[in-house]
């Protein structure tokens, strides 16, 4: 991060900056101002600029089925992020005082896990669940989503521990304080950052997964993605409650993904680039 | 006095030691269990006519590799690949290109600009399933503003999404959407990290700013280009919810990727034997992508 460019940007850029960012996000306004709109106001044409927003769509949402996967979802995505950082928390801390070989190949474990393809997880999944009734259980769906997010919380904390001054952690040690209680009392306060934006980050991958729940719930698991979808295939096309369910389900991820956008990439390219 | 404290040391090994076993012991167990035995399941189911219907069929390994020989004589599975190929090549050729464009335009030091960046991010941060559900809105005609303003114009748009010829278009628009911003924020922070003396040593010679961005910027930001373009790449055989909901596959099997293909063999047909082979080949592939962004990862990290 040495020399940002010095360059002050011209009205010519900031317009077509300004232009570039109502491009690209007019499809995302469009879906939301859709939501609002009643089902006869969707469909004219040409669309009135402004409009007597309504709230039926989400009224009606609330009071159906919906409210349970949105329901499944949260407790779904919450459940699977609290056991991947028990888990991976401490596996991480214990990870970044290794050195060498063992390192780079559990980097390529967890890189693989990231990279496969969903459908080669869904399958075994799929079966192992038919057979011990887990299918369309919430239960199920948390098994399969920590262990997505667990090599996540072991790649993300990671970095968080090696930037801390090891003499603070030997002062302790040598005064003859146990690994554990160093680890629990002065380790663990000092990365709570790291620990917070990697437990969004696991928040939103569980809680943006479609595939697994698509093929892994049926009705009593059914999460929010996979209901929004719903509303097109068996309800007719409902665009209010379609647009009104998208708007919903993507609420949590915008107000939490702005929060953590620094680590949004390192995230995403877990296993092969340093963060 | 020298041997106690290196008793001590010996001892806050140990210590240390014993935790680093009780810390990494659970992770790694469920580790292999969740993805490690799912694999090896996989790979066994792979070698078996396993259908649902025929509920023994799941352990018959009598003819192992006969999933794997039909596999080049089946012109769905063949075709599949070829759809993947061609959406991947588009979709991250678009994606590298204009996600390096966008950089270019919003390296500059300004705070508007600094808080208008977090919005660019938008698209790659909803969940797949919106963004697929944003451009069924915008593909659908009797509610698009695209059919609109394409009616206003006296031009009178085919339905993208079922003709043979632009429904790949369609998907290929929808994803560049998707994950542009993900190109854009990894050229942006290699772009922040160029010095700004190389610009200015090269202006001050009489370069003019395409000659900048050629023999200065470029050549900087190429690797990330490359790393980027190759995560992209991986993760372009995910493109299954804009596939589920714009096509469904179709028209035809103009837009069924292997993944997707795999996903029909496997929940409609029940072919699960099958499906499974299909999807080993294609994990192979996606492992191959992999191990070259590895290597690049390690290259440019020994080169900085």
């Amino acid at each position: 991060m040495n020399g940002q460019s010095s360059r002050r940007p011209g009205p010519g850029r900031l317009l077509a900056i300004g232009a570039m960012l109502v491009v690209l996000l007019s499809p995302f306004l469009w879906l939301l101002q859709m939501s609002f709109k009643t089902n006869d106001l969707i469909l004219q044409f040409p669309p009135p600029l402004f409009f007597a927003p309504t709230l039926e769509h989400y009224r009606a949402l609330l009071s159906s089925a919906f409210s349970a996967s949105f329901l499944n979802s949260l407790l779904s995505a919450s459940f699977s992020t609290a056991f991947a950082l028990l888990l991976g928390v401490p596996a991480a801390y214990a990870l970044s005082k290794w050195k060498g070989g063992s390192r780079h190949a559990l980097g390529f474990a967890i890189l693989a896990t990231r990279m496969a393809p969903p459908i080669a997880f869904t399958i075994p999944f799929f079966l192992f669940y038919r057979w011990i009734g887990l299918l369309d259980t919430v239960t199920g769906l948390v098994l399969v989503y920590t262990s997505f997010n667990l090599p996540l919380v072991i790649w993300m904390m990671q970095p968080f521990f090696e930037t801390l001054p090891p003499s603070l952690e030997e002062a302790a040690l040598v005064d003859g304080a146990r690994t554990r209680t160093v680890f629990l009392l002065i380790v663990l306060p000092m990365v709570a950052p790291g620990i917070a934006a990697t437990a969004i980050l696991c928040f939103l991958y569980a809680w943006n997964d479609f595939f697994f729940a698509l093929i892994l719930t049926r009705t009593n698991a059914r999460t929010a993605p996979v209901a929004v979808v719903n509303f097109m295939n068996y309800e007719g096309w409902e665009w209010g409650k379609i647009a009104a369910g998208g708007s919903l389900v993507m609420a949590p991820v915008l107000v939490f993904s702005l929060a953590v956008r620094r680590y949004l990439v390192s995230g995403l390219t877990a296993g092969a680039v340093k963060g | 006095m020298i041997g106690g404290s290196s008793a001590a040391k010996g001892s806050i090994d140990a210590d240390r030691r014993s935790f680093g076993r009780w810390a990494l012991a659970p992770s790694l167990i469920v580790l292999l269990l969740v993805a490690g035995l799912p694999t090896l399941y996989l790979l066994a189911t792979s070698l078996t006519p396993y259908q649902f219907v025929n509920p023994g069929s799941s352990t018959d390994f009598s003819a192992p590799l006969r999933n794997y020989r039909l596999l080049p004589g089946d012109p769905r599975f063949v075709n599949s690949l070829w759809v993947q190929a061609k959406l991947s090549f588009w979709g991250v050729l678009f994606q590298v290109l204009l996600g390096m464009l966008l950089a270019l335009l919003l390296n500059v030091n300004s705070r508007f600009v600094e808080f208008a960046r977090t919005f660019f991010l938008i698209p790659m941060v909803l969940p797949p399933i919106v963004v697929a559900v944003i451009w069924k809105l915008i593909y659908t005609p009797d509610i698009s503003p695209l059919y609109y303003a394409a009616s206003l114009l006296n031009f009178t748009m085919p339905s993208l999404t079922s003709s043979v010829d632009f429904a790949l278009t369609a998907i290929i628009i929808a994803d560049t959407w998707e994950w542009l911003p993900f190109t854009f924020l990894m050229v942006l922070a290699a772009l922040q990290t160029i010095p700004d003396e190389y610009s200015e040593a090269a202006l001050v010679d009489g370069a003019n700013a395409l000659q900048i961005f050629f023999y200065v910027t470029l050549p900087f930001i190429t690797p990330i280009l490359v790393i980027s373009g190759m995560f992209r790449l991986i993760d372009s055989v995910k493109a299954f919810p804009l596939i589920f909901l714009l096509t469904g596959g179709g028209p035809g099997s103009v837009t069924e990727v292997t993944n997707y293909y795999a996903y029909l063999l496997a929940f409609d047909f029940n072919e699960i034997g099958y499906s499974s082979a299909v999807t080993v080949v294609l994990l192979l592939l996606v492992l191959a992508v992999s191990l070259g962004v590895i290597w690049m990862g390690r290259r440019r990290e020994a080169m900085v």
